[in-house]
C-alpha cells in the first residue's frame, strides 16, 4: 500500500523514540506526519486537523497513557472511528493495552520493532479502516445509526473480508437502537459457529437489556473465567450488579483493577466504597486518581468531591477542606466548579458539625445554581449539600427538576437515587423517582395520544411547555418537533413552526445524538423542510 | 512488576534486545557472516525462552491472565513466518495456509501464540533431516489446529507418553510445558478447553488446538 496520500501523528514523550519513529514511519512511506510530546499538545493538533492514522506510545509520561489518551478522544469525539490508532508499547503495556474494553486501539506494536513489521501492520490496519468506511461514515456525531446498519447489511453480503469485524459493529448498532432481540440472535449466531468474548459479552448485554438481569450476569461470570482479561466483561457485570449488590459490584471492579488500573475504574471504586461506607478505601482510590494524572486531562470535579467526602467521614477535616480547595486549582473556573466547590465544602462543614459554616458555603452553591442551569452532577451535588443542610424541600425540588430532565437516563437517576440513600431517606428516594419517571413517561404518551387523536394544537402547548423547561430531555424534544411537524403535514408549512421544530431536534441532538428515535423524525423533518431550511 | 523475579527476566530480555541491535549492526558491517547469524538466532531464542519461563512463573504466581481477543489466522501465521527468520543453511518450512481465509478471524492471546508456533518451529528445524511442514486447519466440530511436522527422528517414547522433556536431551523441556500452559489457559465459557496434540508420522508432529 502506496502511504504518500494519508496523513498521520506521532505521540510520543522521548525525544530520541519520536525521531527513531518517526524516520520509521517515513521508511514506510508516511511522508505527512506531524508529532506532539505530550497530551495537550496532541489534543490541540487532533483539534486542528483530520488524520488517518495516530501512532501512540503506550507510556505519554506525567502519569498519562495511551490508552487514558485512546479514550479520551474517543470519547469527545476528536477522534473518529475512521481514523487508525496504532499503540507502540513494550511488553508491560501491552498487558493493558491489550486488555483494553470499550475503546481499543485498532492494533498495536511490540518494541522493538523493524520498519518493515511497522510498514505491515499499518497497511494491514489503513486497509480495514477503507473497507469499513461505508459504515464508520454514518457513526459520528452528527451519523444516522440506521444508515450505518444498513451499510453493516450491504458489506455482509459481499461477503467482506472483515466480516466478524462487521457483526460486531452491527451488534453494537442494534444494542444502540434498541434493538436488543435482533442483537441478540446476532450474538447466538455467531457463537454457534466460534467462541469469542466480544459475542459472548454482546450477548450477555442484550439479555440484560431484554430484561432477564439475572441470566445475563451467570453469562457474565462464566465469560471472566474464560477471558480474565477482558474488561467489558467485568464493566457490564459491575454495571448489573450496582444495582441490587454494591458489595458485590466494588469486589468485582476491584478485580478489573488488577487487570488494568484506569482513573475512571478507580473514581468508580471510590464511588461504590462510598456508598458501602469503606471510607478509607474511598480515600485511597479517589487520592490515586488525583495524585496520578499530572496532566489534568483525566481527572474530574467527582474526583476531588469523593476524596473531600471520604475524609470528611474519617473526620480528616483538613484534609477534606484542602482536596475542596484543590479542585480549583486544576479545572476552569466554571458555574459548576464554584457550585460543586461550595456545595461540598458545605458537606464538610455540615459533617463536622460546624452549621455556620455549612450553611454559609450552601448559600453559595444556591446562589450560583439560580444565575446557571448546571450539568446533573453538580446539581445532585447541590441537592446533596441541602439535605446535609436541613433544607430538604429544596433537596427535593433539586432532584425532580434533574430527573424530569433525564428520565430515560439511567445513570443519573442511579445518582439521584444515592443522594436520597446518602441522607438515609433510601425508600422515599425511590417512591419519588418512581413517580418522577412515570410522570413524564405519562406526559409523553398523552401528548401523543392527542396528536393522534386530531389535537394537535394541545399536544403541541403541553410539549412545547415541558420541552423548553427541560433540556436535556431528548425524548421531550423529540416529540415536540414531530407534533410540530405533524401539524404542519396536515395544515401546511408554516415558517415559525418549522424554525421551532428545528431547535427542538437540536436540543435533542445535543441532549442524546443516539436517542432512537431521533434519526427517523429527523427524516421526517427533512422530508417536509423546504432545501434551503435543512443542512445545518 | 510482580517481583524480583519478574523484574529480573524483563532486565535480562532489555539487556538481550541491546545484544540484538548490535549483533544487527555489526551483521551490517560484515554481512556474510554466518558465526553472526548463528548469534542473532541464538540471542532470539533465548530472548523467546525468558518470554516462556515469564509466563510458567506467572501462572505459578496465579497471575498469568491471557488476553484473548479476534485475531485474523492469516495475520497471525505471516507474523509468525516473518520473526521466524531462520539461519542460513536451515531446511525450507512448506507452509499450507489455504483454510486461513476460510476460519477468518478467531479468539486467542496472539502474544503468547505466536510464541509457542516459533518455538515448536525451532525446534523442527533443528531436528528436521529435509523439510518442515507447516499448516493450519479448522478442527472438526470447533477449533483452530495449528500443525507443525518434521521428517526427522521423531519424538522419544517418554516425551510422547507425557514428558515435558527426553531422559537423553538437554533439553529442559521448557517449551513444551509452555505449549501445553498456553494451549490449556484458551478455554471456552461453554467449557471447551485448547490442547498440544504430540506424535510421530515420518518424523514429530506438533500440534496446537485452539477452542
Amino acid at each position: 500500500m502506496d502511504l504518500r496520500s494519508y496523513s498521520g501523528l506521532l505521540i510520543d514523550d522521548i525525544p530520541e523514540m519520536r525521531s527513531s519513529v518517526r524516520i520509521q514511519l517515513t521508511d514506510a512511506g508516511l511522508e505527512k506526519c506531524d508529532t506532539a510530546r505530550n497530551v495537550k499538545e496532541a489534543i490541540d493538533k487532533l483539534s486542528a486537523n483530520r488524520y488517518d492514522l495516530i501512532v501512540c506510545d503506550y507510556n505519554l509520561g506525567q502519569g498519562a497513557d495511551g490508552q487514558q489518551f485512546l479514550e479520551l478522544v474517543r470519547r469527545k469525539q476528536l477522534l473518529p472511528l475512521s481514523t487508525a490508532f496504532l499503540m507502540i508499547t513494550g511488553e508491560t503495556g501491552y498487558e493493558q493495552v491489550s486488555t483494553a474494553a470499550e475503546f481499543a486501539p485498532d492494533d498495536y506494536l511490540l518494541k522493538p520493532f523493524t520498519s518493515q513489521t511497522l510498514h505491515t501492520r499499518l497497511d494491514r490496519i489503513l486497509e480495514k479502516k477503507e473497507a469499513l468506511r461505508p459504515i464508520y461514515k454514518h457513526m459520528g456525531e452528527r451519523g444516522d445509526r440506521k444508515l450505518a446498519l444498513a451499510a453493516c447489511e450491504q458489506l455482509l453480503e459481499e461477503k467482506s473480508r472483515y466480516t466478524l469485524d462487521i457483526l460486531r459493529m452491527k451488534g453494537e448498532l442494534l444494542r444502540t437502537l434498541g434493538r436488543n432481540a435482533e442483537a441478540l440472535a446476532l450474538y447466538e449466531g455467531v457463537l454457534a459457529q466460534r467462541s469469542t468474548p466480544w459475542a459472548d459479552v454482546g450477548r450477555a448485554r442484550a439479555i440484560a437489556a431484554l430484561g432477564r438481569e439475572d441470566e445475563a450476569k451467570e453469562h457474565l461470570q462464566r465469560a471472566l473465567e474464560a477471558y480474565p482479561n477482558y474488561l467489558a466483561a467485568y464493566d457490564s457485570l459491575a454495571g448489573l450488579l450496582e444495582k441490587t449488590d454494591k458489595l458485590a459490584a466494588q469486589q468485582i471492579v476491584e478485580q478489573a483493577l488488577k487487570v488494568a488500573p484506569s482513573t475512571q475504574r478507580q473514581r468508580r471504586i471510590g464511588g461504590l466504597a462510598m456508598e458501602n461506607k469503606d471510607f478509607a478505601r474511598a480515600e485511597e482510590a479517589f487520592k490515586r486518581t488525583v495524585e496520578k494524572d499530572r496532566t489534568g486531562f483525566f481527572k474530574s470535579h467527582d474526583d476531588y468531591a469523593g476524596l473531600a467526602k471520604s475524609c470528611a467521614e474519617q473526620g480528616k477535616t483538613a484534609e477534606a477542606l484542602g482536596a475542596v480547595k484543590e479542585m480549583a486549582s486544576h479545572f476552569q473556573r466554571t458555574p459548576e466548579l464554584a457550585a460543586r466547590q461550595a456545595a461540598v465544602e458545605s458537606q464538610v462543614h455540615a459533617r463536622v458539625g460546624n452549621a455556620e459554616q455549612a450553611k454559609a458555603a450552601l448559600e453559595r452553591a444556591l446562589a450560583v445554581m439560580k444565575d446557571a442551569e448546571l450539568a446533573p452532577d453538580a446539581a445532585l451535588e447541590v441537592a446533596q449539600a441541602c439535605f446535609a443542610g436541613g433544607k430538604d424541600d429544596d433537596a427535593k425540588a433539586i432532584i425532580r427538576s434533574v430527573a424530569e430532565d433525564n428520565h430515560e437516563d439511567d445513570q443519573v437517576l442511579a445518582r439521584a437515587q444515592a443522594v436520597f440513600a446518602t441522607a438515609g431517606l433510601g425508600d422515599e428516594g425511590t417512591v419519588f423517582l418512581e413517580a418522577t419517571r412515570k410522570r413524564m413517561i405519562a406526559l409523553n404518551n398523552d401528548a401523543v395520544a392527542l396528536a393522534k387523536g386530531g389535537q394537535l394544537d394541545e399536544a403541541i402547548a403541553m410539549l412545547q411547555e415541558a420541552a423548553d423547561r427541560l433540556h436535556n430531555n431528548a425524548q421531550v424534544s423529540i416529540n415536540a418537533a414531530l407534533a410540530l411537524l405533524m401539524r404542519m403535514q396536515k395544515n401546511g408549512l408554516d415558517a415559525d413552526r418549522l424554525a421551532q421544530a428545528q431547535r427542538y431536534l437540536e436540543q435533542a441532538r445535543h441532549a442524546n445524538p443516539e436517542h432512537p428515535r431521533l434519526a427517523e423524525v429527523e427524516a421526517f423533518y427533512a422530508r417536509l423542510a423546504p432545501a434551503e431550511n435543512r443542512g445545518s | 512488576m510482580d517481583s524480583y523475579v519478574a523484574a529480573a527476566i524483563h532486565d535480562a530480555k532489555n539487556a538481550l534486545n541491546v545484544l540484538n541491535t548490535w549483533l544487527g549492526e555489526a551483521k551490517r558491517d560484515c554481512p556474510s557472516s554466518p558465526a553472526l547469524a548463528q548469534a542473532q538466532e541464538v540471542a532470539g531464542r533465548v530472548s523467546a525462552q525468558l518470554v516462556e519461563l515469564l509466563t510458567l512463573y506467572r501462572a505459578e504466581q496465579g497471575t498469568l491472565r491471557l488476553a484473548i481477543e479476534d485475531h485474523y489466522i492469516d495475520e497471525l501465521l505471516a507474523d509468525v513466518m516473518a520473526e521466524l527468520s531462520p539461519p542460513p543453511g536451515a531446511v525450507p518450512v512448506q507452509t499450507d495456509f489455504s483454510a486461513a481465509a476460510g476460519i477468518g478471524a478467531w479468539a486467542l492471546d496472539a502474544y503468547q501464540v505466536k510464541f509457542v508456533l516459533l518455538d515448536a518451529l525451532r525446534n523442527a528445524l533443528r531436528f528436521a533431516a529435509g523439510r518442515v511442514r507447516f499448516a493450519v486447519a479448522a478442527e472438526p466440530g470447533g477449533g483452530v489446529r495449528f500443525m507443525i511436522a518434521d521428517d526427522g527422528p521423531g519424538f522419544p517414547a517418554e516425551v510422547l507418553s507425557g514428558a515435558s522433556h527426553s531422559m537423553n536431551d538437554r533439553s529442559s523441556g521448557l517449551g513444551l510445558s509452555f505449549a501445553r500452559l498456553i494451549a490449556e489457559r484458551h478455554t471456552t465459557p461453554g467449557g471447551a478447553r485448547g490442547r498440544v496434540e504430540l506424535k510421530n508420522d515420518g518424523g514429530a508432529v506438533f500440534s496446537l488446538i485452539l477452542p
